[in-house]
């Protein structure tokens, strides 16, 4: 079994059979190793291997621009371990997971619905389902090249149970073939949990959810969250969507369902194609847009956490903080592309 | 010994003290640490914090392109202006005017600017 040596540190962990990737058997072991998307996208786990041998599972990742080839720099989401090694990787406190992760099958139990290109996928795993609100897993199909990232929708519980909100992206690998061919009673692998734009209970603040598209499924989650933990009972909660077509609009009965929704939250939506028909009354353009002309100077007393398209999550990013001053650490999302 | 310190002839180093493509990091007392970096031949100063987050740019890397990139996210910065040249970094950094007198390096510490 081949040993993981972080440079210029005493922390060593070991890649075993069930670890895809480094930095998924490091995290599993409780190395706070810098991660985000873990799908070779953000380059937020780069590192430079100083002695061995690895395998890189996807050399022209995204994540690596031209000057981390030149520099010799790799991902840990998408490299394995082929005997010990030595690399020079940052760690941190921050990153160490609160629940480690692990891989594990999962049962698809049921799907449903939920608009014309997202499903509600619920799966069953044998050992508890324990996740932060916001945060994802990976998930492996049979026969798949490589594992895609989803957020679960639903809060973690000892039951087993994880939900996933999933929009069927066309030509996507991943996404076809669970709309296409999973159905109850199928199994896949699921791995996690991972993600650090999780809710933030310590936070006095007031809560902005800003999603758009398929983005809804982890902040839904931290909506739940919020709204369901007695210890956060002052906390106010805007909740804003950004759909493409007034068909899009999802997530409003669930919210409404939460207790104490209608004398806590708002639910505001903004659509940015509205079509020819006359059948729209509200809000039409990018959900950034309605966020600072809605809240405006309160924004930098919110705690705020977004999930969607990379061109949505960097609009709304740059509202937040350049236009209306919000303090970083209180901009939470994790960057998927 | 000069107690009083001019913050707008902040002295640094000797020119020769840096190499091209190469970063010093400055702890001038009371004030935020500021980078120093050489490029072709030419000094330019900027807050050394990242705007995204705790690293320090000094810890990063410099190249011929005036960008200095982030050892924590890989964000950049232009080391001439301090724009935030890519995501996750989306504040600029103050840069600072940097002046070379018979060899010697200082920085003006009192005339730092964000591109807007």
């Amino acid at each position: 079994m081949p040993t993981v040596h972080l440079h210029n540190t005493d922390i060593r962990f070991e890649q075993g059979e069930t670890h895809d990737t480094l930095l998924r058997a490091g995290l599993s072991q409780g190395i706070g190793l810098p991660y985000e998307c873990n799908s070779g996208g953000c380059g937020s786990c780069k590192f430079e291997l100083l002695d061995g041998e690895i395998e890189e599972l996807w050399p022209d990742a995204p994540a690596l621009t031209p000057r981390d080839i030149k520099k010799g720099r790799k991902l840990a989401c998408q490299c394995r371990a082929l005997g010990d090694i030595t690399i020079r990787m940052p760690n941190d406190a921050q990153f160490v997971p609160l629940y480690r992760p692990r891989r594990q099958h999962a049962t698809l139990v049921a799907r449903r619905d939920v608009t014309a290109d997202i499903i509600e996928f619920r799966f069953h795993t044998d050992a508890p389902a324990h996740f932060l609100p916001g945060q994802y897993a990976m998930l492996t199909l049979n026969g798949a090249r490589a594992p895609r990232a989803y957020s679960m929708s639903n809060l973690g519980n000892d039951d087993g149970i994880w939900d996933f909100w999933i929009r069927r992206k066309p030509g996507g690998e991943v996404s076809e073939a669970l709309f296409a061919s999973l159905h109850p009673g199928d199994s896949l692998l699921l791995d996690g949990p991972y993600g650090l734009a999780h809710l933030q209970p310590a936070s006095p603040r007031d809560v902005l959810c800003i999603a758009g598209g398929s983005g809804i499924s982890p902040v839904l989650s931290i909506a739940r969250g919020l709204l369901s933990d007695p210890t956060l009972a002052q906390r106010r909660l805007h909740f804003f969507f950004g759909a493409r077509t007034p068909a899009d609009i999802c997530g409003l009965a669930e919210l409404q369902s939460l207790p104490g929704f209608s004398e806590r939250a708002g639910f505001h939506v903004a659509v940015s194609e509205p079509g020819a028909s006359d059948s729209w009354h509200g809000a039409t353009g990018f959900i950034h847009e309605l966020v600072s002309h809605t809240l405006g100077d309160r924004l930098a007393t919110l705690e705020c956490y977004l999930a969607g398209p990379p061109p949505m999550v960097q609009a709304t990013t740059r509202m937040l903080l350049l236009d209306h001053q919000v303090p970083q650490q209180q901009v939470h999302f994790d960057r998927f592309f | 010994m000069n107690a009083v310190i001019d913050f707008a002839r902040f002295y640094v180093c000797e020119a020769s003290e840096l190499a091209n493509n190469h970063i010093r990091q400055i702890k001038p007392p009371g004030h935020d640490p500021v980078a120093l970096y050489r490029v072709d031949d030419a000094f330019y100063a900027t807050d050394d914090t990242c705007s995204h987050g705790q690293a320090l740019l000094s810890e990063g890397e410099v190249d011929e392109d005036f960008v200095v990139e982030c050892p924590w996210h890989g964000g950049t910065f232009d080391i001439r202006t301090g724009e935030a040249l890519s995501f996750p970094c989306v504040l600029p950094v103050r840069s600072y005017p940097v002046q070379v007198e018979d060899g010697k390096v200082y920085i003006n510490l009192r005339a730092g600017r964000a591109k807007e």
